[in-house]
């Protein structure tokens, strides 16, 4: 299986990039860049400026999102910071608090 | 699952937890996990590495400690110390560092080289102690015995000078054999204790 998984129990601090997909199980404080898909999974905490693809979240971010693609807030996610994205869909039950810039 | 970091991902900062990892990018900093450390061939890991378990076929430029054991496969490449309870270092393997094994050494050399240090450091303390009982002892006739040790002295010499002259001969009759004034035996002075 290609790409990055931080599982869950990991923390990293600092900056993380990666030109593959990334899925966040744990917790990511500091950067996170990746050139493909970002998920963040439920229970996992991002605290950090995200940028990458499309981006799944369940989890919990704090910081700003920058997408090439689309964003996905699914229920049960929590994102608090500024987002900017081709798309973005915010499913019933996510939590959103910041601003949404969608190149119009 | 566990953790996996692959090739094409770079990390500046620490990576830390409970798990176990396959790593396969690089890092710019310190792993410190429970759990088994892998680290690939395309590996590549610029700081120290703490793991229960470490298994390497990658680059690593920092100390390697685990808490179980360490194996360096074929491909691995270490510049650093090498620390485990058991490690195996494959053919093919290259390690520029020290390397130690077992709890025992790593226990005993640490313990022995506290104890060594806290003897060395008791030792002057108990050393300097008689001296400076003795000081005071010969200080009616020593002067210059004073002199060089002047901060016992300034204690128990204001008290002892005039009256117990005698008292300050009783211990010296007890250390030296060939007493200069044998006034008191060690029975009086136990008794006048």
């Amino acid at each position: 299986m290609a790409g990055t998984i931080i599982g869950e129990g990991i923390t990293i601090e600092g900056e993380l990039s990666s030109d593959e997909d990334v899925v966040v199980r744990g917790h990511v404080r500091g950067k996170l860049i990746a050139k493909e898909g970002v998920v963040v999974e439920a229970g996992a905490t991002v605290e950090a400026d995200v940028s990458g693809g499309t981006m799944t979240v369940a989890g919990s971010i704090t910081g700003n999102v920058n997408s090439t693609d689309r964003v996905d807030l699914q229920s049960g996610a929590k994102l608090v910071g500024n987002v900017k994205a081709a798309r973005i869909t915010i499913a019933d039950g996510a939590q959103f608090k910041g601003s949404v810039d969608m190149d119009v | 699952m566990s953790t996996s970091i692959d090739k094409s991902t770079f990390l500046r900062g620490r990576l830390r937890g409970d798990g176990d990892i396959v790593f396969a990018g690089r890092i710019e900093g310190d792993i410190t996990i429970s759990g088994e450390l892998t680290i690939e061939a395309s590996g590549l890991v610029g700081a120290s590495v703490n793991a229960t378990t470490v298994i390497a076929r990658g680059a690593v430029r920092g100390d390697i400690t685990a808490t179980d054991s360490i194996t360096l496969e074929n491909g691995a490449r270490v510049v650093g110390n090498v620390r485990a309870p058991r490690i195996t270092i494959e053919e093919g393997a290259l390690v520029r560092g020290h390397v130690e094994t077992g709890h025992a050494g790593s226990a005993t050399k640490s313990s022995a080289r506290t104890a060594v240090a806290s003897a060395a450091s008791a030792a002057p303390a108990r050393a300097a102690m008689p001296v400076r009982a003795a000081a005071p002892a010969p200080v009616v006739h020593a002067a210059p015995a004073a002199k060089a040790a002047p901060k016992p002295v300034q204690v128990p010499v204001p008290v002892p000078v005039m009256v117990p002259a005698k008292k300050a001969a009783a211990k010296v009759v007890g250390r030296a054999p060939a007493p200069v004034v044998p006034v008191l035996k060690k029975g009086a002075k136990a008794k006048r204790r």
